[in-house]
């Protein structure tokens, strides 16, 4: 007489697990402490880190932005300029050069950036110049207001 | 407050006399200056200004900065000036390393000789292929800036590239998780890349 259940007793339970458990246990080696050897740990810590990663891709392009802008308006108040007077007079002058690039300029080509400044400081006083005007009333309009002469 | 500085300068007066023994004596003049300081500044201002003088005040210049107008002919006369510097320059050829900002694949890049750019996107050019970037916004080198409004004109600048690499980015992870919900996905993104090596970056010497 042969005992046949013993086979039947017996579980396959999948061949791959420890590839499996490598998947996830290979993004988790440079962490501290049992998250980088305990499968249960690690499973929540590389969730939680890809999760972080995404957000982080979009965070990333704002805070590049942001530091872009702080180095344009240091860079500009060194020339006796603010970020806001320099950004509108240059696209009044219709040049369209990026804040990365900006910011670029300032660093590394600092002749070309004091360029760019000048460029939006005449703006600038044309645009004084244009809304001050000849300080004359215009031609037709009879005002109240009566200037000694 | 007048009256108690009066009286301050009384006392004062009274404390020197005791202490130099009532040997020095003010002359009346000086005396009444000293008693009075608002007839003593009126004095000193009567002898020297005018009477149409009126003391500055906040309101006494407009508060935005003073604008220099520059007439026409002079300005005329600098923009030549420049001009004329700007195309011995480039007639010589005597400049050295040029950079330009050009615009490529929606992004702006600054770019020199020998530079590799790597763009996030397929290019339809072959590896090899020698590619002329025509948006140019800005040129620039050591002694001279060309600013386009907004681009530069084809025949006055010339920047070459070689696209070098097609390859693919490393795979991201894009996951998605929301705690106590029992949601979770997880995508691989690989996106193409190019990388472009610029060759050169010439400038036609002629500008009017």
């Amino acid at each position: 007489m042969v005992f046949l259940t013993l086979s039947c007793w017996i579980r396959n339970r999948g061949p791959d697990r420890y590839w499996k458990v490598q998947e996830v246990l290979s993004n988790a080696r440079h962490f501290r402490g049992r998250k980088n050897r305990c499968y249960s740990l690690a499973v929540r810590a590389v969730r939680r880190a890809f999760v972080y990663a995404t957000k982080a891709r979009k965070i990333k392009r704002r805070n590049m932005r942001t530091l872009w802008i702080s180095r344009i308006a240091a860079a500009s108040r060194e020339h006796g300029m603010k970020y806001p007077a320099l950004m509108h007079n240059l696209v009044k002058s219709s040049v369209e050069v990026n804040r990365r690039v900006l910011s670029d300029l300032a660093i590394t080509e600092p002749k070309s950036f004091l360029s760019l400044a000048k460029l939006a400081r005449a703006r600038q006083q044309e645009g004084f110049g244009a809304a001050l005007g000849d300080g004359k009333e215009p031609p037709g309009v009879f005002s109240r207001i009566v200037t000694l002469q | 407050m007048a009256l108690t500085l009066r009286s301050g300068y009384l006392e004062m007066l009274r404390t020197c006399w005791r202490l130099q023994a009532r040997h020095v004596k003010i002359p009346v003049l000086n005396q009444m200056g000293l008693l009075y300081p608002a007839i003593a500044r009126h004095r000193s201002s009567q002898s020297k200004l005018p009477s149409s003088y009126v003391p500055p005040t906040s309101l006494s210049r407009p508060p935005w900065p003073e604008v220099s107008y520059i007439s026409s002919d002079e300005e005329e006369r600098q923009h030549k000036v420049v001009l004329e510097n700007v195309n011995t320059l480039l007639a010589k050829e005597d400049y050295g390393r040029l950079f330009a900002v050009v615009h490529f694949a929606s992004r702006q890049w600054k770019v020199t000789n020998e530079d590799l750019i790597l763009i996030e996107n397929h290019i339809d050019a072959e590896c090899g292929d020698r590619i002329r970037l025509e948006k140019v916004l800005l040129v620039g080198g050591e002694e001279f800036t060309l600013i386009g409004r907004p681009l530069l004109g084809r025949n006055l600048v010339r920047v070459e590239a070689t696209v070098i690499e097609k390859t693919e980015s490393w795979p991201k992870v894009h996951m998605r998780f929301w705690k106590r919900h029992r949601y979770q996905k997880k995508r691989i993104i690989v996106q193409p890349q190019t990388v472009l090596r610029i060759n050169t970056i010439e400038v036609a010497p002629r500008l009017t």
